[in-house]
């Protein structure tokens, strides 16, 4: 088991009010780890300093170091770390532009292509991977904004998957889709665990259940309790943890 | 407290507001019916591209067209790229501090400031100081000066139209702050920076104070050969024919007035058939 992502002593702040106390925590690579936790819990707040997302928020500050593999993230430039480690939004961000443009947008700006002719390429492999290249083979001209709630979704991720990151931070990703759509984004999830490390936030309990490796628990800023999933699932250690997921409190 | 049924009360106030609509498009419209039923008959092919005769008794309003154009041509040439770019910067890089609230505010407040003002910082700063004298330049660098914060304010807003949520897609796919705004943001905030603009030309093409002292000429014999020419401008024009030549036939007065009009309707005509067809193109 290799560490992609090791944090110390991370804490986060918003004007001062702590979000996120003292974590330590790391992440294995090729693994979905699931964070689970109430709202306030700190969960996205983790997620967004991940590929600090959050470094916009004027009220944001934070203590501590994330190594991704050996190197500090706080001291790489924001897209390069951005480019290693991508990021998917609760509700589905499609760009306006094209299915196939909204594929191929980021290799483009970021100069990973020499040739044209491996667009195509980048595109239909990047579609497959995310388990869309079926649905919208036939109609990658028209705008993604079009497209289904769920098929948005995974379009997104196979933006994500074209600049072929190591590290995928899904958050909340399924909180606006309807079961069928979840199942084929959680499918997708799976296969790519093979090449990527995934971390997953979600609300959704049986969700962690289902999709994840490992799964943390995360109260008031505090990482309460981290195990492999299907022992914490069937065993807690903490009266909190077992608390929440039988659902008698969050 | 006299109280009404509720129908009453629906139909009293559905009254009031209807007659208060009614009452600002009655003035608009007597406007422009009374100034067509008494100038049309002055527009005629000669009349818009000759040159005035007879002490502007005959002939045509030519060198007043084409000054109005040109001034309004070298201001938005001068304006649209300076405004757009500040109103990148304020939007998209600035900090939210103290100084650039400040800034924020001096943008909106100057919008407010009388134009007659602008002509006469106009006449100080750039027909004396600066030694250009009245001439195209002049008037279009104090207009430019004053439909700046107004191109600011516009842009602005249609930078602010575009979701956070794609500026943040895109940042978080790795690409750079500047390459975002130049692919994503731009391009959706275009339509609203054209209409800003098309607006404002509208607006600059009828402006009478800022020229008058910095652009503005009586009377010109010939077309402006180059930028340093001082020209005659419509509204200018206009004043003049209507106040200090007697005996001006109406059908001149109310012709010249019809051709302004027209300049001010069509830009504004263009504005919204731009916005219309950039709506139907947006994708989201």
């Amino acid at each position: 088991m290799v560490d992609k992502i090791k944090v110390e002593n991370l804490s986060c702040y918003y004007d001062k009010k702590c979000a996120l106390e003292s974590l330590n925590i790391s992440i294995v690579q090729n693994e979905i780890l699931s964070i689970i936790g109430p709202a306030n819990s700190g969960k996205t707040t983790f997620l967004r300093t991940l590929n600090r997302m959050n470094d916009f928020d004027k009220t944001y500050s934070r203590k501590g170091k994330v190594y991704l593999v050996g190197d500090n993230i706080f001291d790489m430039n924001m897209e390069n770390l951005r480019k290693r480690v991508g990021m998917l939004f609760a509700m589905p961000i499609p760009l306006p532009m094209s299915i196939y443009e909204n594929v191929v947008y980021a290799p483009k700006r970021l100069g990973l292509i020499s040739k044209k002719s491996e667009l195509e390429t980048i595109v239909e492999q990047a579609l497959k991977d995310a388990s869309l290249w079926d649905e919208v083979k036939d109609r990658l001209d028209s705008s993604a904004m079009k497209i289904s709630g769920g098929q948005q979704q995974r379009l997104c991720i196979a933006r994500i998957l074209a600049i072929n990151p190591e590290v995928i931070l899904f958050d909340e990703p399924c909180s606006g889709l309807d079961p069928i759509s979840t199942a084929k984004v959680e499918e997708s999830m799976i296969e790519l665990k093979r090449k990527y490390t995934i971390v997953l936030v979600t609300n959704n309990v049986k969700q962690a259940s289902r999709v994840s490796d490992r799964t943390a628990f995360f109260l008031m800023g505090k990482l309460v309790e981290i195990d492999k999933t299907d022992r914490l699932f069937v065993s807690p250690k903490e009266k909190q943890t077992e608390d929440y997921i039988t659902g008698r409190f969050g | 407290m006299i109280k009404l049924s509720p129908k009453l009360s629906q139909r009293l106030s559905y009254t009031i507001l209807f007659l208060a609509t009614l009452l600002a498009i009655i003035p608009v419209s007597a406007i422009i019916f009374t100034i067509i039923k008494n100038g049309a008959s002055a527009i005629t092919w000669e009349f818009l591209t000759a040159m005035p005769k007879n002490g502007m008794h005959g002939g045509g309003i030519l060198p007043a067209i084409l000054g109005t154009l040109s001034i309004v041509t070298c201001t938005i040439v001068i304006t649209l790229p300076i405004g757009v770019c500040a109103a990148i910067y304020l939007n998209e890089y600035a900090k939210d501090n103290l100084l650039t609230r400040i800034i924020k505010l001096a943008i909106i407040n100057l919008a407010g400031v009388p134009s007659v003002v602008y002509g006469l910082f106009g006449l100080g700063i750039f027909v004396m100081f600066l030694k250009l004298d009245v001439s195209i330049i002049a008037g279009a660098l104090t207009l430019s000066i004053m439909e700046l914060p107004v191109i600011i304010t516009t842009s602005r807003s249609a930078l602010n139209s575009v979701p956070y949520s794609f500026r943040e897609a895109s940042l978080s796919l790795g690409v750079s702050r500047w390459q975002t705004i130049r692919y994503i943001v731009l391009p959706n905030a275009l339509p609203g920076i054209l209409t800003g603009a098309i607006l404002s030309i509208s607006r600059i093409s009828g402006e009478t104070a800022p020229v008058l002292f910095t652009a503005a000429a009586f009377s010109v014999p010939h077309l402006p050969h180059s930028i340093f020419d001082q020209v005659m401008v419509l509204p200018y024009h206009l004043y003049i024919i209507s106040t200090q030549i007697p005996n001006m036939p109406k059908n001149i007065i109310f012709g010249t007035a019809l051709v302004l009009l027209m300049m001010v309707l069509t830009m504004s005509f263009i504005a919204i058939v731009a916005r219309i067809y950039f709506r139907k193109r947006r994708k989201w």
